[in-house]
């Protein structure tokens, strides 16, 4: 795909088609943006082909959660349990005493999905989730993969997937950023927002949720109310118009020009996604929000729910704490806890609004956990990237199935899905053929899922 | 595979089923092989995927069985029965990224066929082993392609408006217009030539008084003589370094996945800003870098520099958390090849590591020739790999030491060695013993040592050079043959006598040598080219760090060719270069557009009229001290890198870096570049990543700059500033709007401009006064409340909490008598304010509410110091002195400031 960008009359046919209220909140505001014809990078635009997911959830569980208390039932584990693996399954683990599940499965839903007892919220949702049991990546250390899982590159500074994305399909709301992450985990760090060789306006705008900081820098004006603000900006403008007219230079006064207005837009709403306040205490309750163990991620649940609603186009929420070496009973049962409620509710309040067929919802770490334990000591399991467990839900994914199988070494077996063939599936859920999205840089075409990916054709609805 | 499914897809196939549920046995699948398959392979593939070929493309050989299954570097080009799988059939089809055979698509009848082989379970007989080849790539051919030709002055074309061309450069330039039809457009005024030159030499705005001057020279030479004085200022090394830097990937941390300071990396980045200040010969520049510690030299400061300057090699961003150590020594190879060769070449020879370059004729062998060259010198750049526990990255063993420098000026160096190395033996001890605490401490307070000052970052000669063996598929476990050390073979010269590499040394200084040949097609034509990137907006080669077959092809090669020549006679000066394009007809037109060109071309690829540029984020900020007055000049000394935790992770929030840029009026080129961890400021105006090298910059126009602008305290502080020293140099409201304007836009206003400056001014000192009362009180409470966060908790209030700060602080300045400051002490004392709200538990940990008395007493110091650093930009010194300072009047002339600062045309030159 070239970096032309879908033009007005695009945008105005496509609206006109109707894709929601939120296009049509916006719809004054991108025009004004594209009048002038220059180039907003961030103007919606048609995806290669019709697809249901419109925008991407992304609930990234930074240190590799043990598939084998969660997602992943896997009945030889109880067979063999006790007995030892010889399987090596990252370097410096030399195998080890198979150990039986430490939770129990419980069949949820009418499909019957094995889903840990450690969700009682989450597994009400069994029927909208398509477990993926057979995933394999390249890389057992979390700063590597956890930037392979973003980027599809551990060698080389790439885009991210959330700059991909917004690089393929625009936003659709004007007055936000289209690519969001909250709390991103310091290991892997920017790598995981970052836009790479893509323009800018395609790396994700951070945002820290509960730490007390400003989300966003600068968003407040510390000596102008709004009133004298806009007053202020007014004279601003009143000069740049003054430079339209300057022969060879229009374009790119009338670009910042309009950045202006967004930016002004966006101090007033971004205020308004973050401002929770204005829920029904209901809703609070269902995150967790009154609860010190879920209120953290509960807030990020439902600042994603509130950018779903306004266009956000990726929307990605860090979790960290899921590197049980050892304690995993105790360890699990909290992490577990903290994110429940929150994500249930996040699935509850997409499905009442009728978003979640749109929203694909994305839930894994960087890579598993051994099937073996980590020592007699205590009860913990190993780095695994040869088999581990992310799921999805909504956006045209087949719900109550599982997809893949691994065996009793923890090693992906049937279905095996390799992280690129995520990526690439992740895309065509979205409207985009992996192998078309791409970018010219150095000479060649780039894309994210390299040369590799394989769209999984078995989970779509 | 399953023998039914097979059956299946052979009776969906339309074949005979074969009834064994072998594919191999089933003779009409191995009919169908020999007839519709192998024909094909062998007339259209095996001359690169075969054990016959001189090299297997991409790792991959089609002759036997297990090579097309295996498959290549990209995967299994067949998988049997699994059409998705099987890579050879959308190479086939033409449909993704990678297309073959590259001489056109086959038939669609010859792709079913494919298709239905591998369905039928890909049958094949053809069971010999996969053998190690040769290349295929054709460096004869290779040579023919306009780059790899040695550059010759072109003969002087003819132009129809000989009155035009003031020097060779434009009449190559008018001829090329000429021919298509184009003209130029007309000369820029002289105030937006005195602007961009002054942009383009040195990355600032004119001065008022600089504007002044030139527009009242009426001479001849006024414009030369600005063109030589630019070029003799020391900011033009500041800005033509920080080019420079761009190309080397220039940070002071090593970035990737454990993310620790180069504690020393500025003494390149200030050995590169004198470089090209004292405009050394650029080959004796590439020489250094390549090999300064190898050079002779005539002076004891000649050979630090040389020491240094092999800096180049070492600041790469390095994976420490890499597990394999044969991996991590050649991507640390790799990583210098890279550099390299994209620097000084414009070449990307790094794709050659797992299979033969796929569009330029640089085979695999090629690559680790270099290899062999950067494997035989070892890294020098301070850290090591994996410690363990992640404990003791830095090791002062792990850098250079520059000869004849002290390692202390200070008396204490005897010390410091024995102290670090009564460290460094117990850090071992506790490494031994696994002793995780133990560990840790050690390596803080080594990381805490002071730095000796002779110490640089580099490389040296290993002291066993060797050839390398090819890493088959770029994988350094699975060796290939040795490859002799040398350089790119398709740039050989063919009668060139080629320097010999001994056998005691790593080959860096025949590399630098070759490098520099005058008749190396692509040194100095790269160079070139960026330097008329810089100047002009654009290469003649668009791609500016890419001149092979992928890249773009030079818009103008006669003009290139004659840059590179010229360059090279002149003894390859930059500033000669420079000068010379600056002086040029071309440089010095005007942006406005010639109606009739905006067809033929409207992207201006020929260069009939000057681009338009926005400036970078250093330019935007340095801009903004120079016009406030409080740029200073010189480089910091030393770097603050210098003074970090050594063994310390830079995270994310970092607060000793991330303000770096807003509480230091330096020069922007010093700010610390710490990978993965852009200043925003930067970051926001597309301060390139980096980890690569990057000759051009992206431009983008977002919201998150026009934030910057609108909202930074940097911003309005130095309007503040500049609006204080406005009122106190000029009289009249007039002449100040006229000053501000040359200031900040370099020009004169228009008469509505003054107008409805002035008109701006008035409705904003108006209503500043109404509201003055406790106005200018209100913002130092503000700024006090921000000091106290920032030093308190090294992170910002939210909005809410300043709020109730704010509320704390004007409830109590009755109590506190009138005074700003002891209501705002008021409120760091208070235990009330702190216990109440989420406000409140937040300071609580954070300040810890139970401190004893004299720890309350340094952390109230500690944001005593803060806040009179803070204040320096206001340039007032104590805070007490704002509460007074800020007139409604000079808050309105702050005002203008900040407008001019926030207009589009602030952040462009035309």
């Amino acid at each position: 795909m070239a970096s032309d960008f879908t033009g007005r009359r695009d945008f105005l046919r496509r609206a006109a088609a109707g894709f929601g209220y939120t296009a049509f909140a916006s719809l004054a505001s991108m025009e004004a943006l594209s009048a002038n014809g220059a180039k907003n990078p961030l103007l919606p635009r048609e995806p290669h082909f019709e697809a249901k997911a419109k925008r991407v959830i992304f609930l990234f569980m930074q240190g590799a959660p043990t598939q084998h208390e969660t997602f992943d039932y896997n009945p030889e584990l109880l067979k063999h349990a006790g007995q030892h693996s010889e399987t090596k399954l990252a370097i410096g683990t030399q195998g080890g005493k198979i150990l039986a599940p430490v939770f129990k499965f419980l069949p949820s839903g009418e499909s019957g999905l094995p889903i840990s007892e450690v969700f009682p919220h989450l597994r009400q949702h069994a029927d909208e989730m398509c477990l993926l049991n057979g995933m394999h990546t390249d890389s057992p250390a979390h700063p590597q993969a956890s930037i392979f899982t973003h980027t599809g590159s551990i060698t080389f500074v790439r885009p991210s997937m959330g700059a991909w994305v917004v690089y393929g399909l625009g936003t659709e709301n004007q007055d936000l950023p289209g690519f969001v992450t909250m709390n991103p985990p310091p290991v892997g760090g920017a790598l995981m927002y970052g836009s790479a060789f893509l323009p800018a306006s395609y790396q994700g705008t951070r945002l820290s949720i509960g730490d007390g900081q400003d989300p966003l820098e600068n968003i407040h004006n510390a000596r102008m109310g709004m009133d004298e603000q806009r007053r202020h900006l007014d004279y601003v403008q009143d000069l740049n118009r003054g430079q339209l007219a300057r022969p060879g230079a229009g374009d790119q006064v009338e670009g910042v020009i309009q950045s202006y207005e967004l930016a002004f837009r966006m101090q007033s709403a971004i205020p308004g996604v973050m401002d929770i306040s204005s829920e029904p205490e209901g809703v609070r309750a269902r995150y967790g929000l009154d609860d010190k163990e879920t209120s953290e991620f509960g807030t990020q649940c439902l600042l994603a729910r509130r950018m779903a609603e306004r266009g956000v186009r990726f929307i990605e929420l860090g979790h960290r704490g899921w590197d049980h070496h050892n304690n995993l009973r105790k360890r699990l049962t909290q992490t577990a806890y903290a994110t429940d409620k929150p994500i249930a509710a996040l699935i509850t309040d997409l499905k009442q609004r009728g978003m979640l067929d749109e929203t694909l919802i994305v839930w894994g770490g960087e890579f598993g956990r051994s099937t073996y334990e980590q020592n007699d000591k205590s009860d913990g399991r190993r780095h695994n990237n040869r088999g581990y467990t992310m799921w999805m839900a909504g956006g045209g994914v087949k719900g109550g199935m599982r997809y893949g199988r691994s065996d009793a070494n923890g090693v992906a077996v049937d279905d095996r899905m390799h992280l690129h063939d995520l990526h690439a599936t992740m895309l065509h859920l979205l409207g985009l053929h992996h192998t078309r999205l791409t970018y010219r840089y150095a000479g060649r075409d780039f894309r994210l899922t390299d040369v590799h990916g394989r769209v999984v054709k078995e989970l779509l609805a | 595979m399953t023998p039914s499914s097979a059956t299946v897809a052979a009776l969906l196939a339309g074949l005979l089923l074969s009834v064994t549920g072998t594919p191999a046995a089933a003779d009409n699948g191995l009919d169908f092989f020999e007839s519709k398959i192998r024909p094909v392979l062998v007339a259209n593939c095996y001359a690169c995927h075969s054990a016959e070929a001189k090299t297997r493309m991409g790792g991959l050989s089609l002759d036997t069985r297990d090579g097309i299954q295996e498959g290549g570097q990209r995967g299994h080009a067949v998988v049997p029965e699994d059409v998705e799988s099987s890579l050879i059939l959308s190479v086939l089809r033409y449909d993704g990224d990678l297309k073959m055979p590259p001489g056109g698509r086959l038939p669609d009848e010859v792709v079913s066929d494919f298709e239905r082989w591998i369905r039928m379970g890909a049958p094949d007989p053809r069971e010999t082993e996969v053998k190690e080849s040769k290349s295929t790539i054709d460096l004869e051919r290779g040579r023919g392609y306009w780059a790899f030709q040695t550059p010759r002055r072109p003969d002087l074309p003819r132009v129809a408006d000989i009155q035009w061309p003031r020097g060779t450069i434009d009449q190559l330039v008018l001829a090329s217009l000429e021919q298509r039809g184009l003209r130029p457009a007309q000369d820029a005024s002289k105030a937006d030539l005195l602007r961009r030159v002054t942009f383009d030499l040195t990355g600032l705005p004119p001065t008022a008084e600089e504007l002044q001057a030139f527009v009242d020279d009426r001479s001849e030479h006024a414009y030369a003589k600005v063109v030589d004085r630019l070029l003799e200022s020391d900011r033009f090394g500041e800005r033509w370094g920080r080019h420079w830097l761009d190309v080397v990937r220039y940070a002071d941390t090593v970035g990737r996945t454990r993310n620790l300071p180069f504690p020393v990396a500025w003494k390149y980045r200030d050995y590169v800003i004198e470089s090209f200040n004292k405009d050394k010969p650029f080959d004796r520049f590439i020489r250094e870098q390549m090999a300064g510690d190898l050079l002779p030299y005539d002076s004891a400061s000649e050979r630090v520099e040389n020491q240094i300057a092999t800096g180049f090699l070492a600041i790469g961003a390095h994976d420490l958390n890499e597990p394999d150590a044969k991996q991590f020594d050649m991507d640390v190879a790799d990583e210098m090849i890279n550099v390299s060769t994209r620097s000084f070449l414009a070449l990307s020879v790094g794709c050659a590591r797992c299979h033969d370059h796929k569009f330029d004729p640089i085979p695999t062998t090629d690559y680790y020739a270099l290899a062999g060259i950067f494997r035989s010198s070892d890294l020098r750049s301070g850290l090591r790999r994996r410690p363990r526990f992640n404990a003791g990255y830095f090791r002062t063993h792990k850098l250079i030491q520059l000869d004849g420098v002290p390692e202390f000026t200070s008396a204490n160096a005897g010390e410091v060695r024995a102290e670090r190395e009564r460290l460094w033996k117990a850090l071992q001890a506790a490494e031994k013993a696994g002793d995780r605490a133990e560990c840790r401490k050690l390596a803080r307070a080594l990381g805490k040592l002071p730095l000796p000052e002779n110490l640089a970052m580099g490389v040296v000669e290993a002291p066993k050079p060797a050839a390398t063996r090819v890493n088959v598929g770029g994988d350094p476990h699975a060796l290939g043959v040795p490859v002799d050390r040398g350089f790119v073979q398709v740039l050989y010269p063919e009668q060139a006598e080629l320097p010999q590499i001994g056998n005691r040394e790593s080959g860096r200084l025949q590399l630098a040598d070759w490098l520099t040949r005058r008749d190396n097609p692509l040194t100095a034509r790269v160079m070139a080219n960026r330097v008329w990137r810089h100047m002009l907006g654009t290469g003649i080669v668009a791609t500016v760090d890419n001149f092979g077959a992928m890249g773009r092809q030079p818009v103008n090669q006669g003009l290139l060719d004659y840059l590179a020549v010229q360059f090279t006679d002149q003894e390859w000066s930059v500033k000669s270069l420079v000068r010379e394009v600056a002086l040029s007809r071309t440089y010095r037109l005007a942006s406005s557009p010639v109606e009739a060109n905006l067809e033929i071309d409207p992207d201006n690829d020929y260069f009939w009229r000057a681009n338009v540029r926005r400036l970078e984020a250093e330019s935007v900020r340095d801009s903004v001290l120079l016009v406030s007055g409080e740029l200073r000049t010189g480089a910091p000394p030393p770097s603050p890198v210098h003074g970090f935790d050594r063994n310390q992770l830079i995270n994310t929030g970092n607060r000793q870096v991330s303000s770096w840029e807003i509480d230091e009026t330096y020069r922007s080129v010093y700010v610390p570049v710490i990978r993965n961890q852009a200043s925003r400021l930067f970051e926001a105006f597309d301060f390139p990543e980096p980890s690569e090298t990057h000759g051009d910059r992206d431009v983008t126009t977002s919201p998150t700059q026009a934030l910057f602008l609108m909202n930074s305290a940097f911003v309005s502080a130095n309007a503040d500033v500049a609006a204080e020293r406005l009122l106190a140099a000029v009289n009249g409201d007039a002449q100040r709007v006229r000053q501000a304007f040359r200031q900040a836009l370099s020009r004169e206003p228009s008469l509505q401009e003054v107008d409805a400056a002035l008109g701006a001014i008035r409705d904003a000192a108006r209503e500043l006064a109404s509201s003055s009362a406790d106005r200018s009180g209100r913002v130092a409470a503000r700024a006090w409340v921000d000091a106290l966060a920032s030093a308190a908790l090294e992170r910002t209030f939210n909005e809410d909490e300043i709020a109730s700060a704010m509320d704390y602080i004007e409830r109590h300045q009755p109590e506190a008598g009138s005074s700003v400051e002891s209501a705002a002490r008021a409120f760091l004392d208070s235990d009330g304010v702190f216990r109440r709200g989420r406000v409140l538990g937040m300071l609580q940990s954070a300040l810890g509410w139970d401190l004893t008395r004299p720890e309350k007493a340094a952390a109230l110091k500690k944001v005593r110091e803060w806040w009179a650093r803070a204040i320096k930009t206001r340039a007032t010194g104590e805070w007490t002195t704002l509460a007074s300072a800020g007139s409604p009047e000079q808050e309105a002339w702050s005002l203008l400031y900040h407008a001019l600062y926030n207009s589009a045309e602030f952040r462009y030159r035309f």
